[in-house]
């Protein structure tokens, strides 16, 4: 037989083993903090037009506007994490006219809120101009961009004087938004 | 943990375990080693399990982060850490838990009253299992955005989580057909009280140069998340906790989506001393047709921005069409379908193999020589265990010592290679006085130093009434 001595201690000290854990210290309310910072980008609009485009029954456009309702900056996800907007615009003009596009921002009142313009200059001798252009919200514009529900683009072309000849070249334009975010865990 | 993950990758090429019983397989004093091989060796004549303390079983683990990893009250960011930890994981990283309960068992030998060579074991467990893969390109989309990440696929399949709970019914035989061979079968009857399976999703979503635009943006979503049991616990038709408790016991009862399976395993004696053994358990189904909701996105679409000044003028379009359309272009692409189409889930199958060694038999205090008719006191082997999980399969390798410390106290020690740890020590005592037989294990002992740092604990204990031989 297995002497008494061995015997005795052996369940308890199992038993210790167990149940006998430690911990260290920890704070689950650490998770409050969690704050997440992305950025997103988006393909905004674009266009690429040859000269044709603006021309009808033989007479040249020289304006051409639309409108669009649009609810994504009024969402409460975004009135509520979005700290900062960038548009970028990336332009080459072959047209021998400028280009113009306006881009106004309306609220629900239709009262305008913000207002940016982009040129692109006229061809130089056929070859195409590039533009480069980076509308920045933050603080007033970037509320002003929260209570915006109607943009209105306005694109408008502008010949020299005395006006040349008709309308030759092509125009693009490419645009994209980063959205940056700060997303707390716990407000 | 990479580099853990590095020579366990090294060893076993997969990462590794849940529901790993690496300590209980084998330790046959213990009535319900017969659940991890039903052709075990018996050494009783028939047991009772006290009934809902037969056997308990709870294990959790992470192949990844820890607790303490993310909450360790150390002074470091939150953010810092999160962001460490979701940097330091990868999409195979999961978590897992797993509990079981007997509600009753029972066995008992049948046969000749001379030589009784077979053993019917019955009873009824109750199973909850979850298992949860990180879905790091989905936190690491959120944490980022996609401005720095052009051109990466993001995969949709990174989200994939399981979890079930059943009553399992079953009913074993065990024959012994000589000295040398052993085997035995179990039926068992799964009655599903609630399934959330979210295994099938795939898909991406990438963010590249585009050709019209200066981005474009390519949704290719194939996701589905099925779930039986959840819907008429959540609907407003059922209005309080008590209907819901009545609703539950009745489907552990045969009430729920029922399923069959089988485990099989084996006994042979290769020499007097060394042995080989195995078994393959859970290889089985249910089949969810009641009570089944299903969620469904599915779509593809590129998006590369909006050309509001010159729309499909042709058409007749106006701009506003054109947003229009655009809008419900993306509302089909997110729209969450729910279907009741019925689904079939295979229960996550079981592999345990060992080789064992006996050796030293009891020395006679009287005459200085060995009892012939006792057994080996010691034991030491290998023991392998697998099981399949959505993604992969887990492995884990196990090496034990045995020792029969006296006639009703044995204890068995382990140490086993998975992706949990390295350091993985287990420890089983199985004790009986006057048939009345106890029994506890647990392991991952060098973790309980830090609970929160452990990366896979398990516990099982159990009491039952045994009928030794004469």
């Amino acid at each position: 037989m297995i002497p008494r001595s061995i015997k005795k201690p052996c369940l308890p000290l199992i038993l210790v083993l167990l149940f006998f854990s430690c911990v260290k210290e920890v704070d689950f309310d650490q998770a409050n903090d969690l704050e997440l910072t992305p950025v997103m980008s988006s393909s905004l609009v674009f266009f690429d037009e040859s000269a044709s485009s603006f021309v009808e029954s033989g007479s040249e456009i020289d304006i051409i506007q639309e409108f669009l309702i649009i609810d994504l900056f009024t969402d409460t996800f975004i009135v509520e994490n979005l700290v900062k907007a960038e548009f970028v615009f990336l332009g080459k003009n072959a047209l021998n006219r400028d280009v113009n596009l306006q881009v106004d921002f309306l609220d629900d009142l239709d009262v305008l809120v913000h207002r940016f313009s982009i040129e692109q200059e006229a061809a130089v001798e056929g070859s195409e101009v590039f533009t480069e252009y980076i509308e920045t919200f933050e603080g007033d514009t970037l509320l002003a961009l929260k209570s915006t529900i109607k943009i209105v683009f306005t694109l408008r072309l502008i010949a020299e004087d005395p006006i040349p000849d008709d309308i030759t070249g092509r125009v693009e334009l490419q645009s994209s938004s980063n959205f940056y975010f700060k997303i707390a865990a716990a407000e | 943990m990479k580099k853990h993950r590095a020579y366990l990758l090294f060893f076993l090429c997969v990462y590794s375990v849940a529901q790993n019983k690496q300590i209980l397989y084998g330790f046959n004093e213990i009535p319900q080693s017969l659940l991890l091989n039903p052709g075990a060796e018996v050494s009783n004549m028939g047991y009772i399990g006290v009934p809902l303390l037969s056997h308990v079983h709870i294990n959790g683990g992470t192949s990844g982060p820890t607790v303490y990893d993310l909450f360790s009250a150390n002074g470091v960011n939150f953010n810092e850490k999160f962001r460490s930890v979701v940097y330091n994981s990868d999409s195979r990283d999961f978590l897992s838990a797993n509990e079981q309960l007997e509600v009753f068992s029972g066995g008992f030998a049948i046969g000749n009253t001379f030589e009784k060579t077979e053993y019917l074991s019955f009873g009824v467990y109750q199973e909850l299992d979850v298992i949860s893969y990180i879905p790091t390109d989905y936190i690491e989309l959120a944490l980022e955005g996609n401005q720095n990440n052009i051109n990466r696929v993001f995969n949709a399949g990174d989200l994939s989580a399981r979890a079930e709970v059943v009553s399992v019914f079953h009913l074993g035989y065990n024959k012994k057909v000589n000295s040398r061979f052993n085997y035995g079968i179990r039926g068992k009857l799964y009655s599903s009280v609630v399934d959330i399976d979210a295994t099938k999703n795939k898909g991406s979503f990438t963010t590249r140069r585009g050709t019209n635009n200066i981005y474009e943006h390519i949704f290719n979503l194939d996701m589905q998340v099925r779930t039986s049991g959840i819907a008429s616990l959540t609907s407003d038709d059922n209005s309080g906790f008590n209907e819901d408790l009545k609703e539950i016991s009745k489907r552990a009862f045969f009430g729920g989506n029922l399923g069959l399976g089988f485990d099989v395993g084996f006994t042979y004696n290769i020499t007097d001393q060394w042995r080989l053994d195995g078994s393959v358990l859970d290889v089985g189904f249910i089949s969810h047709s009641k009570d089944v909701e299903n969620y469904v996105v599915n779509g593809n679409y590129v998006f590369e921005g909006i050309n509001p000044l010159f729309p499909d003028v042709a058409n007749g379009q106006s701009a506003q069409d054109y947003w229009d359309a655009l809008k419900e272009d993306f509302e089909d692409l997110f729209d969450v379908d729910t279907t009741g189409t019925k689904y079939t889930t295979w229960r996550p199958i079981k592999f345990n193999g060992s080789l064992n060694y006996t050796f030293g038999k009891k020395k006679k205090k009287d005459c200085d020589c060995t009892t012939e008719d006792s057994g080996y006191l010691n034991a030491v082997g290998a023991q392998l265990y697998a099981i399949s999980r959505p993604k992969q399969p887990q492995m884990a390798l196990t090496v034990y010592y045995y020792r029969k410390l006296f006639e009703g106290l044995s204890l068995k020690g382990t140490y086993t290679l998975d992706s949990y740890s390295f350091y993985n020590l287990g420890l089983g005592v199985a004790a009986q006085l006057s048939g009345f037989g106890f029994y506890v294990m647990a392991d991952n002992f060098l973790q309980y130093e830090n609970i929160y740092n452990a990366e896979g604990l398990s516990l099982q204990l159990g009491f039952n009434y045994i009928f030794n031989k004469k």
